[in-house]
């Protein structure tokens, strides 16, 4: 048992079930009208995607000559594009790329950049000062420019867009995480830790990342929905999917070209990323607010 | 306040040097030999000896530190190398694409501030009225939409429908102020929205906070007209972190400038690094990328010294 001087605490209060911690955000979520509504469009597209095999009227490479860049109609319902494919069924297995693609790119993201902003952040002195300072230096840079970069280093395709957003977000994971621990890292509970002789891994993974890991999940969220819109950009440019494969930025890309003809071969997988991005949004807005009430941003 | 300007700028030399380094080694790990692409589109037969001679006249033989550190050299002396893919010097290649880039930019900061302001501030004004649900909400509508979304609708319904305005490329100011006006509008509108979005968060959360301080309160005992006390007290004060995240939305609209002018065929930096990237012209894209790091620290740079206009406390600091 540590003795520490009256009055002050080794743990930070008493620590509640992670059922009953899941159970009090889902409520919490499930009460806000933007995450409700971000759970709601979220659901349709990510159900859409799960179901493509069995939603799809068509086989997304199906080819038809006779039914090239056909307006909505009831046979299309977003109509066709330039080869006569059903941009309805393409935009559902297009959206299974775009949403697991941007997904595992956060999550890389998160796998890499929380470490090292652990690390950072506990071991500060020259470890943490080069890390920021490399750090800083790939943040002066635009996102979509380091991507693009590196997109075109690693090659055209999708894996690699995907790697490439993934790089590009390593660096806000390990200064949220950074900032994070040391916030943590001078609390009584830490002290009591080191001083029973717990090891550093231990203390980060043990009581230092359960504390630490909400505005994480937060930013993944949001995160979610900028990887999507940079895959799209970087398919738009020509960087991402390469052709047959097709996500809704190679849509976007090819329907460019067709914009005065068939505006609905543009405006179909656009709006799906607005819906994706918005969706995503609004579900990070209610999980800051749901994760951290204290610091409710509820509009 | 020389003193503190000295040591932001000097703060800000090891930043650019880092990055200067990784646009480098990135642009070294780029697949394909840009010499075989140069001959490539000069389709021409050469021999191996040509080919060695363009790699020595384009410093490629040498060692990577080497050519880093010629290449810094020259770029600090103001030369920033010649195209691979053009005979053109690389500066006369780029110094044309600033203009459009920067001036579209500027007009969708405007177009931005001047909507995104008085909205954040009436919201914050009135909070839970529906002035401010609507603010709300087409800021998270606006802060989602891709700029393919504007940018497709823009050019279909003004565009090409309407008649209004051009939908593609660009008309310099000094040739006909009215004609680039026009072939602006569209891309700096759809540059805005997201920008707008941004601005209108930040400005409501933060004069929400100003307006609860004890001063305003003080000011509203006293009588003060509610135009007053925002305009004369509450602004300045809430501003600060207005101010920083417009200077941080930069490098948001560099991002957002490579996909606008790839939609609108404009002529600058952001499709100028597009093309250079997929061509594999190491000196464009190295110069093209150094120009914007150094716009993005230096936009920080202006906004760490308006805060000393904003709140003279900072230039104590």
């Amino acid at each position: 048992m540590v003795t520490l001087p009256a009055g002050r605490s080794i743990a930070p209060r008493r620590r509640l079930s992670l059922a009953r911690r899941l159970a009090l955000t889902i409520g919490r979520l499930v009460r806000h009208r933007f995450a409700l509504l971000g759970i709601v469009l979220l659901a349709l597209e990510i159900g859409a995607a799960l179901l493509a095999p069995w939603l799809a009227g068509y086989a997304p490479n199906a080819i038809d000559y006779r039914a090239m860049l056909q307006a909505p109609s009831f046979d299309h319902l977003l109509g066709t594009d330039d080869l006569g494919r059903d941009i309805l069924s393409r935009l559902i297995h297009g959206g299974r790329l775009s949403l697991t693609v941007s997904t595992l790119a956060v999550l890389m993201a998160v796998s890499v950049g929380v470490p090292l902003g652990l690390i950072a952040g506990y071991v500060g002195g020259a470890v943490d000062e080069v890390l920021m300072r490399v750090l800083d230096s790939i943040m002066a840079l635009p996102p979509l420019v380091l991507a693009l970069m590196i997109a075109a280093v690693l090659g055209p395709g999708l894996i690699n867009a995907m790697i490439a957003i993934a790089i590009v977000a390593v660096p806000v994971y390990t200064r949220l995480m950074r900032g994070q621990v040391l916030s943590l890292k001078h609390n009584d509970y830490i002290a009591a830790a080191q001083s029973v002789g717990v090891p550093a891994w231990l203390i980060l993974f043990r009581h230092v990342l359960p504390n630490a890991i909400n505005p994480v999940i937060v930013q993944a969220s949001l995160g979610i929905g900028f990887a999507i819109i940079t895959e799209s950009s970087l398919s738009f440019i020509g960087l991402g999917a390469q052709p047959p494969i097709s996500t809704w930025g190679s849509m976007v890309q090819v329907g460019f070209q067709f914009l005065e003809l068939a505006p609905w071969f543009v405006l179909a997988p656009a709006t799906a990323i607005f819906v994706a991005v918005l969706g995503f949004n609004m579900l990070g807005e209610g999980l800051r607010d749901a994760l951290d009430p204290t610091t409710s941003t509820r509009l | 306040m020389a003193t503190y300007l000295l040591r932001r700028l000097l703060a800000t030399l090891p930043v650019l040097l880092l990055t200067s380094i990784i646009v480098f080694l990135l642009m070294r790990l780029l697949p394909g030999d840009p010499i075989n692409m140069y001959i490539g589109q000069a389709q021409a037969d050469v021999s191996e000896e040509m080919i060695a001679q363009l790699r020595r006249d384009h410093g490629l033989d040498q060692p990577l530190p080497v050519q880093y550190a010629v290449w810094i050299g020259k770029v600090l002396a103001g030369d920033l190398g010649r195209s691979i893919l053009s005979p053109q010097p690389v500066l006369d290649i780029l110094a044309p694409r600033i203009l459009p880039t920067v001036q579209i930019s500027l007009i969708a900061w405007l177009l931005a501030v001047a909507f995104a302001l008085p909205v954040g501030i009436m919201s914050a004004t009135r909070p839970d009225s529906w002035a401010d649900r609507a603010g709300t909400v087409g800021a998270l509508i606006g802060a989602a939409m891709p700029y393919f979304l504007v940018g497709g609708l823009l050019i279909y319904f003004v565009a090409l429908e309407w008649r209004l305005l051009p939908a593609s490329g660009f008309v310099s100011p000094f040739v006909d102020p009215w004609a680039s006006l026009r072939t602006s509008l569209l891309p700096a509108v759809t540059l805005s929205f997201g920008l707008a979005a941004v601005i209108v968060r930040q400005s409501r959360s933060s004069f929400i906070d100003v307006l609860q301080q004890a001063y305003i309160k003080t000011a509203r005992a006293k009588g003060l007209a509610e135009d007053k006390v925002i305009l004369r007290h509450a602004f300045k004060n809430a501003m600060l972190p207005v101010v920083t995240i417009m200077g941080i939305q930069l490098a948001t609209l560099f991002s957002g400038s490579i996909v606008t002018e790839t939609i609108f065929a404009v002529p600058g930096v952001g499709r100028l690094l597009v093309s250079a990237i997929l061509g594999r012209d190491y000196p464009v894209v190295q110069a093209v990328v150094l120009f914007i790091t150094l716009v993005v620290v230096f936009a920080n740079l202006a906004v760490d010294l308006a805060y000393g206009f904003l709140d003279p406390r900072t230039r104590q600091g």
